[in-house]
């Protein structure tokens, strides 16, 4: 089982040597702090102060907490457009030929993305949050910081599932991503409680990881009992199993019906 | 199992694409090829754009599913035991795409050794030993970005051979090369013959063809109509044998074509006269003609491969058929 494991871990750290090239192309540290770490607290703080006028000061909490992780979110869908960035580099036919399977190598290839984007939301918890109200006791931060990495491994998955739909409508890369974040903005508990929401809507949004961390996060930050928190983070590490699993059908399929209509190596 | 000298062996290889379009046809990329490559051997193949010279190496390297026939490489089935003809085959598609530009040479190359299994001591030594082979040791810290594109060429030979193939397939490798670096990688795929391995290459430089391969197909319209060892491949139109000559006095010029099996007359490079004839009593009926003309510039020659490919699949000139 440890040796069947060795290699995809093995081709999944050689793919990350790529994906962190690809952010020392984009980012410096400086760029990265200012730039987009910057944006991102900007962003959040906005959603707080929207809030605090819209619903009142009392909701400041709730909202610095959902947008902080939100944060982690954002930046881990990037997946679904930096995929698509194989087939701009021609590499996808040679990877079809690899005897590795693509799923190893599109895990390790974008995984710029949730370690980046655990950073912005560590900060965005622990710094922006205090300022909000949010108090932190010392025994909570690293099982906050483990549902941090939970929740951007798993969105990472998620996001992994619909890259592989994207890699084949490249137009969409931008789009997939963007609309998938407001969505989960919006149903997932991060803006208003799921409660809000007709009981439908939240049976969908309990395939998302997010809904589970982040319902664990706010129990967390609520003192609620660590079985409680645990069986939530639990609960939402599974389902991003759940769509790692779904990734790699995805991508296989991808891949077979390449072969089958020969458009392994271009946008049909 | 099939023969077990034999690399590449297909039957009845067919492939065809839908149009996209509803109604619109089928587009037959190749029709029923029969190949057969021995191991060890450098085998060429040429025609002319859309002949299904790529469609054939991508049904080989289990990127494409052939619509029917079979292929196999080593003596597996490149669809039913497609993991295991993976192993044994390493890709060069020509052209500067395929590789990560934001990362090192030397990153490129442990990326596919790592998809190839390799790892460890085992991994560093071969990417290494691969990029002194391939002259790229000294750039393996470099960004791709920054290679010219011979440079490139080399290490995507180099990531072709990662594994360590038997079977090397090279689809237009020197496309866009400047004749240096073209010549240059010409010697590594002899180095590569030496080393024992079997090479599918396609081409459109007969010069090329002619220079590494040891034996050719001429591949048209998804057929192969011809295979032969490039030195020997004038027999397949033998019966045009070729004259040029120089000064001829243009009645004399006109007179030829009524000479019996002269095929063709027309004027060549540097004012020179290119008769075609069909046989060697032809031949000699021009060659008395013309000396009696004085005429004595005047040379003979078999068909180069490139005449041969001319007159096979040139001749049809310019007809658009697809
Ligand atoms: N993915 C595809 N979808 C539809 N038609 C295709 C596809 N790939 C190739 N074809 C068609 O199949 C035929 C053979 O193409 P192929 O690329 O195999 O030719 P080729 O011999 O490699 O040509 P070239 O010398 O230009 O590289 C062409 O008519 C081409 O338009
Ligand atoms: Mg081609």
């Amino acid at each position: 089982m440890l040796a069947r494991l060795a290699l995809p871990a093995h081709v999944v750290r050689h793919s990350a040597a790529n994906a962190f090239a690809d952010m020392r192309a984009i980012y410096t540290w400086r760029t990265w702090t200012f730039g987009w770490l910057g944006r991102m607290l900007a962003q959040v703080t906005f959603f707080v102060l929207l809030g605090r006028v819209v619903a009142g000061p009392e909701h400041a909490t709730y909202l610095v907490i959902g947008n902080a992780l939100m944060t982690c979110v954002i930046e881990s869908l990037t997946v679904v457009a930096s995929t698509t960035w194989e087939r701009t580099a021609g590499t996808l036919a040679l990877l079809a030929a690899a005897p590795a399977g693509p799923t190893w190598v599109f895990l390790g290839r974008s995984l710029q993305w949730p370690v980046s984007g655990t950073g912005t939301s560590l900060v965005a918890l622990f710094l922006l949050g205090p300022f909000f109200g949010v108090t932190w006791r010392p025994e909570h931060i690293p099982v906050a910081a483990l549902l941090v990495v939970l929740t951007a491994a798993g969105t990472y998955c998620f996001g992994l599932f619909l890259a592989a739909l994207v890699l084949n409508a490249g137009r969409l890369r931008n789009v997939v991503p963007g609309v998938t974040a407001l969505l989960m903005m919006a149903f997932c508990g991060v803006q208003v409680p799921i409660g809000y929401w007709p009981s439908w809507i939240g049976r969908i949004a309990d395939i998302v990881p997010l809904t589970h961390l982040l319902h664990a996060l706010r129990a967390l930050t609520e003192d609620a009992s660590s079985g409680y928190v645990f069986a939530r983070a639990a609960l939402g590490l599974l389902v991003g199993v759940f769509w790692l699993v779904m990734a790699h059908l995805a991508f296989e399929s991808l891949l077979h019906r390449g072969r089958r209509r020969g458009t392994v190596d271009f946008d049909p | 199992m099939t023969d077990r000298a034999t690399a590449v062996e297909t039957r009845s290889l067919t492939r065809s694409y839908g149009t996209g379009r509803r109604g619109g046809s089928e587009v037959y990329a190749l029709r029923g090829v029969d190949l057969s490559v021995g191991q060890g051997e450098v085998h060429g193949l040429l025609g002319p754009n859309g002949a299904g010279k790529t469609t054939l190496c991508r049904i080989l390297s289990t990127i494409l599913l052939p619509t029917s026939g079979t292929a196999r490489i080593m003596g597996r089935d490149v669809v039913r035991d497609a993991d295991a003809v993976k192993r044994c085959i390493g890709i060069v598609f020509g052209g500067d795409r395929g590789l990560y530009g934001r990362l090192t040479v030397g990153d490129n190359l442990r990326f596919w050794a790592a998809l190839y299994g390799l790892r460890g001591t085992g991994l560093r030594r071969r990417c290494q030993a691969l990029l002194e082979r391939m002259g790229l040791a000294h750039r393996a810290d470099d960004r791709v970005d920054t290679l010219s594109r011979g440079m490139k060429q080399r290490l995507h030979l180099a990531r072709g051979l990662v594994a360590d193939p038997p079977l090397l397939i090279l689809d237009e490798p020197t496309v866009g090369m400047d004749p240096v670096a073209a010549q240059d990688f010409r010697v590594l795929v002899d180095g590569l013959r030496a080393d024992g391995r079997t090479i599918l290459l396609t081409t459109h430089d007969m010069a090329e063809a002619e220079a590494v391969c040891d034996r050719v197909s001429l591949v048209d319209h998804g057929r192969i109509i011809a295979t032969r060892a490039p030195a020997g491949i004038g027999a397949l139109i033998s019966r045009y044998e070729r004259i040029e000559a120089r000064g001829v006095p243009a009645e004399v010029a006109a007179a030829l074509p009524d000479i019996p099996g002269v095929v063709t007359v027309r004027a060549a490079a540097g004012e020179r006269l290119r008769i075609e004839t069909e046989d060697t009593s032809a031949t000699r009926a021009v060659l008395r003609r013309l000396v009696a003309e004085d005429v004595t510039e005047v040379a003979t020659s078999r068909p180069t491969l490139e005449e041969v490919y001319l007159h096979l699949i040139g001749e049809r000139g310019m007809t658009v058929e697809r």
